[in-house]
């Protein structure tokens, strides 16, 4: 029964209006998970979805389910709590940029390596955005923002490059125009046994847009993001130079490895 | 046994069945125990990558069901500090141990008491239990499980490295003899559930996670359906509530001995192992024929205001020992203040009072 | 209600086996007479070779105090671990140093027992063991614990493969406290 319906009934009682600025992506990557929750029969009632702090930290607050908010870049240590306790438990985490990319990414990275078996779903808008438009780890380099008045000289983090690095064992990046890839992957993602990542590129028309793209016209982030965006086999003709302000999209890969369960498990004496 | 052992089979007696820990000395035998006897009950046992985690991995447990706990030393309870003021704003149960000691070093010490209470920012009320002896750091931990459950709130176990590091005879109940509180259950089905409705204690009583009870624990201001609500009167109601179920229920969560503090003109207040030496003092005094009583405060937070201004309302000096710069004297100056002399007998120099040290205090106003 | 007590410090450096000693002696102390014993212990930061001590206290009675304002006797196997701790000990306690360690002591009212440990753990084949001849020598002089009880406790404190020697080492130092007569008299009677 994947119609609007089925989806609305998904939202937590008294929740909405929602918080999301119009033209946010926030909002269609929300639709994106409900549709993927639906195909694959995702039961709210067996589900938490956890949120920390920012604009896509909202999203499980929509939700139908237990759901954690309200704390900066802590999300994979709540869902490592909660999946130890209760392994049956389906995890979803909902983290911004600055969540995996910044304050938490510690906790990032060793949940990758720990193979935790949680969804996370990366919002990359590619700016601190509830704060109002400051730089983050993922902004390109040259780019505008509140706290890069005369241009960002950081270079950026490729979520990819270090979520496999780390250990992740299924990573997919997508962008706000291909809803129905990235649906696909969320599906995917919710289906894999282990620690999934789904990148997804998302307007921020904003802060994003209008400081670093000259433009508060969601349209004009998503058209600017997808200039920008290849296929991972287009990258394969490309030089790391070429590739290096390019988005990188697609099903990354998908491995099997253990799950985590706890940093010593007993195992009695034969 | 040691101290740090004796609060681990504390904390399995109390029904412990998740820990997080980060290595940090003198803390370490109890993750280490930890790892080696949780797993092999039933229990997750998980080595984190910072104390952040730690705490947070914990909250997540908590919500789950579970009795959750983790420990380590003054630094890491700095980091501690933004997770113990989630775990208050959603009540989540859970106990956190903090052995103190003196910056960068293993020494002995109680510098940590202020932040116990004041570490967080926003608002709340934590209990925290501060044992003295290796016996207490088995019964004060059940107790500190007892009180996370019936308050649906995080209990802070103020341990020190004297007491941790210390070893000495431990007197294990039988499991039928320990006193096990659980948290309060919804009666109520999902549909007609407010997760942040107060029982007649004022607190909710808690679903788990994966029960159907869709429960939102944000930080932010919520209602008691749990929705994010920013609104002057929620606001205000949502602290008044989670504040008041502890200060409404002082009796209930205070452990204060009295030593000879009835009729007694020189009071001594100690907690934790201070406690030990200022008891040698006092019936040291005593045998000499000096009216000196001791008043042994096993809670620190919230402050037992009740028993203190009793005590001080008899005598005609109050002598508060500590083992740090004067922390908590303020505490007592502020409630004995006004009924006594307050002084103040601190040693800070990583090492606990000696007898004799504090037999000299009472000498000078006896 | 006047307690008998014994108040012991041992002091060193990190890596002597100081706070196993206190440990040993304090529990084998437990595992005779009816006696309570405290242990605790304070080292630095560094896990090996910063300053070390531990002090235990039996006692036939309630144990409150975890340090005692003087200890009865101490064991010093550091100079610079000395220095800091020796105005502890009470006069006339008695102070057993290794003369290959501590060279000086400013403490002329106490009785100062010299027990060449390290060089005599040296000739069993393992310097470390040092403080199991310490241990066995104590036990010997002030015969607090029985030989059968040290021995127990040994075992149960160190790793299967260094239990022989440290039992040797320990018999060793017995042996060395009762060729010289040394006798440190310890009132702890079984308390009621």
């Amino acid at each position: 029964m994947s119609d609007i319906d089925s989806y609305r009934e998904k939202l937590r009682p008294g929740s909405l209006p929602h918080f999301f600025c119009p033209g946010c992506g926030c909002g269609q990557i929300m639709n994106f998970f409900l549709q993927a929750a639906d195909e694959v029969d995702l039961d709210f009632d067996n589900l938490v979805a956890v949120g920390g702090v920012g604009c896509t930290a909202r999203i499980p607050v929509y939700l139908d389910a237990d759901a954690l908010h309200g704390i900066h870049g802590r999300v994979l240590p709540w869902a490592t709590g909660i999946k130890l306790h209760k392994p049956q438990l389906d995890v979803v985490v909902f983290a911004g940029d600055g969540g995996v990319g910044a304050i938490g990414g510690n906790h990032f990275i060793q949940a990758a390596r720990r193979n935790l078996d949680v969804t996370v779903i990366v919002v990359n808008n590619l700016n601190f955005a509830m704060t109002g438009g400051q730089v983050s780890p993922t902004t390109p380099s040259g780019l505008n923002t509140m706290t890069t008045p005369y241009g960002n000289r950081e270079e950026r983090f490729d979520l990819y490059e270090l979520a496999h690095s780390a250990g992740a064992t299924f990573f997919s990046r997508w962008n706000t125009f291909h809803y129905q890839q990235a649906t696909d992957s969320i599906k995917k993602a919710l289906n894999h046994e282990g620690f999934s990542v789904v990148e997804i590129l998302s307007q921020c028309p904003t802060h994003f847009g209008r400081y670093a793209l000259g433009s508060g016209e969601p349209t004009r982030g998503m058209e600017w993001i997808e200039e920008k965006s290849i296929t991972i086999s287009d990258a394969h003709e490309l030089t790391g130079e070429e590739k290096k302000d390019k988005f990188v999209l697609g099903d990354f890969y998908s491995e099997e490895r253990p799950v985590f369960a706890g940093s010593t498990v007993y195992v009695e004496e034969k | 046994m040691l101290g740090n052992y004796a609060l681990v089979e504390g904390a399995l007696a109390a029904g412990c069945d998740f820990f997080a820990g980060y290595p940090i000395t003198p803390a370490n035998e109890i993750s280490e125990r930890m790892a080696n006897r949780l797993p092999a009950v039933g229990g997750k046992f998980l080595q984190s990558e910072d104390e952040l985690c730690s705490i947070y991995s914990v909250t997540g447990a908590s919500l789950c069901g579970a009795k959750a706990m983790t420990a380590t030393a003054s630094a890491g309870f700095n980091y501690m500090q933004e997770g113990l003021g989630y775990a208050s704003s959603v009540e989540a149960p859970c106990v956190i141990v903090d052995v103190q000691r003196c910056r960068g070093e293993n020494y002995a010490t109680q510098s940590d008491v202020m932040q116990m209470k004041w570490g967080a920012s926003g608002d709340y009320e934590v209990v925290v239990l501060a044992p003295s002896s290796v016996q207490e750091l088995f019964d004060y931990t059940v107790e500190a499980f007892n009180i996370a459950e019936k308050y649906r709130i995080p209990v802070i176990v103020m341990s020190e490295t004297t007491i941790a590091l210390m070893r000495e005879n431990l007197t294990i109940p039988e499991p039928g003899e320990i006193e096990i509180e659980e948290r309060d259950r919804p009666e109520v089905p999902p549909e007609d559930f407010l997760p942040f409705s107060p029982n007649d204690r004022g607190v909710p009583p808690m679903p788990s996670f994966g029960e159907g009870y869709h429960t939102l624990y944000s930080l932010n201001p919520h209602d008691e359906a749990g929705n994010i609500n920013w609104d002057p009167d929620t606001y205000e109601n949502m602290y008044e509530r989670v504040l008041g179920k502890i200060q409404d229920n002082i009796d209930d969560v205070s452990i204060v001995e009295e030593h000879f503090a009835d009729d007694a003109d020189t009071i001594l207040v100690a907690y934790g192992s201070e406690f030990r030496p200022a008891m040698d003092a006092t019936l040291r005094a005593r045998d000499e024929g000096l009216s000196v009583g001791l008043l042994k405060l096993g809670t620190v937070w919230p402050v037992p205001e009740k028993e203190l201004a009793g005590a001080a309302e008899a005598a005609d000096t109050v002598i508060s020992v500590e083992m740090n710069v004067g922390k908590y004297t303020r505490e007592v100056e502020r409630v004995c203040g006004p009924r006594a002399e307050v002084r103040s007998v601190t040693k800070n120099r990583g090492s606990i009072h000696t007898a004799g040290e504090i037999y000299s205090a009472i000498k000078e106003v006896s | 209600m006047s307690n008998e007590t014994l108040q012991v410090q041992f002091c060193g450096f990190g890596g002597q086996g100081i706070v196993l000693s206190s440990q040993i002696f304090g529990t084998a102390s437990v595992r005779g007479p009816k006696l309570n014993a405290v242990q605790t212990q304070s080292f630095g930061s560094e896990a090996r070779g910063g300053e070390c001590q531990a002090e235990l206290i039996l006692s036939n009675g309630t144990i409150y105090s975890p340090s005692a304002d003087e200890v009865d006797l101490m064991v010093a196997l550091s100079q610079p671990a000395l220095n800091q701790y020796e105005e502890r000990l009470k006069p006339g306690g008695w102070l057993v140093i290794d003369p290959e360690l501590v060279t000086s002591t400013g403490r002329d009212d106490v009785e100062v027992i010299e027990l060449e440990a390290r060089k005599v753990a040296g000739e069993l084949g393992l310097e470390l063991v040092a403080n199991m001849v310490v241990l066995g020598f104590l036990g010997e002089a002030t015969g607090v614990f029985s030989p059968e009880d040290l021995f127990d406790v040994i075992e149960e404190s160190v790793r299967d493969k260094f239990v022989e020697l440290d039992v040797e080492a320990a018999k060793k130092g017995m042996e060395i406290a009762r060729e010289r007569g040394i006798s440190m008299e310890v009132a702890l009677d079984e308390s009621g």
